[in-house]
């Protein structure tokens, strides 16, 4: 089963994908796409890691290139976040600027595969309205596009506004 | 306390006055005595190191203006960002305290928690 966690900066998309995962089968992975860099990335990854402290989350840390994580049980994995393995697909030094939507959505394909419930938290960048030089363009568009074509994949799909999760597609599971 | 919240020009002004407030109830980015507050979210940006103060406020308020700023591509500025996540953060906590949340999509309403007021009447929605 997969599930699609949508919604903007700050919203309780974390909290309330840590939630669904404590109700789902055993065991648990936690996929960390976000590179720790700088003070500010570091600060949110140890929220992120108390967050989920004594819950019973094994962590991997990947980067890029999902499709050869090979999971060591069928179980829980929660993939946090699509935002941030797009723009390393695109923009790491181990990134690729050729088709990074092909790459995340095959990853997600493959992990999708080697779990019983695969959670994937992602966001929408695309609704500022504003425009971007080239790169930061490219990246709105292949988020977006990855988000669609997630959720046409996913069996449910929530958006999460003030912790609220509002369904998108299937229904409310808990 | 009903929290409101959406994106720029959602409607949300707008829905409350449907709730019976009129505009000189409403304070427009100010701790007063008013029942209503709106653009908590420029109060938050402006400090986002305020929100807690804040927050034991807004919990007084009869109803609570909220703009979505989350979504869009991450700002470049520290302050931006930190600001961001703060108005999220804050909304959550209102949301979990509130009554009834309002989330306001081209004018339209959808009560994602609780309910309305029995006083606010059908027309409403």
């Amino acid at each position: 089963m997969l599930i699609l966690l949508t919604g903007g900066s700050g919203c309780g998309k974390s909290s309330y994908a840590e939630a669904l995962c404590m109700k789902l089968s055993m065991p648990r992975y936690y996929i960390a796409a976000m590179r720790p860099f700088g003070e500010e990335s570091l600060r949110k990854i140890a929220r992120h890691n108390t967050m989920r402290r004594g819950k019973g989350f094994e962590t991997i840390e990947r980067y890029t290139d999902i499709s050869s994580l090979r999971l060591p049980e069928r179980g829980t994995a929660l993939l946090e976040c699509i935002c941030n393995l797009t723009a390393n697909e695109m923009f790491d030094e181990n990134g690729t600027f050729e088709d990074p939507a092909e790459r995340v959505l095959r990853g997600v394909d493959a992990l999708a595969a080697q779990c019983s419930h695969l959670i994937v938290v992602t966001n929408d960048v695309g609704s500022d309205g504003f425009s971007y030089e080239e790169g930061t363009a490219a990246y709105i568009r292949a988020l977006g596009r990855i988000n669609a074509e997630l959720a046409r994949k996913a069996d449910h799909v929530y958006e999460l506004v003030c912790g609220i999760p509002i369904v998108r597609k299937g229904v409310l599971l808990f | 306390m009903i929290l409101i919240v959406g994106g720029e020009g959602a409607g949300k002004k707008t829905f409350a006055g449907k709730l019976g407030y009129e505009a000189g109830e409403m304070a427009d980015a100010c701790v007063n005595e008013l029942p209503v507050i709106f653009h908590v979210e420029r109060m938050v940006l402006a400090c986002p190191e305020n929100a807690e103060a804040l927050y034991e406020i807004l919990l007084k308020k009869e109803v609570v203006i909220c703009n979505e700023v989350g979504s869009g591509v991450i700002p470049l500025d520290l302050k931006d960002r930190l600001g961001r996540e703060a108005v999220g953060r804050l909304c959550i906590r209102l949301a979990q305290q509130a009554d009834a949340v309002v989330r306001m999509v081209c004018g339209i309403p959808s009560v994602i928690k609780g309910s309305l007021p029995e006083t606010a009447g059908e027309e409403c929605l």
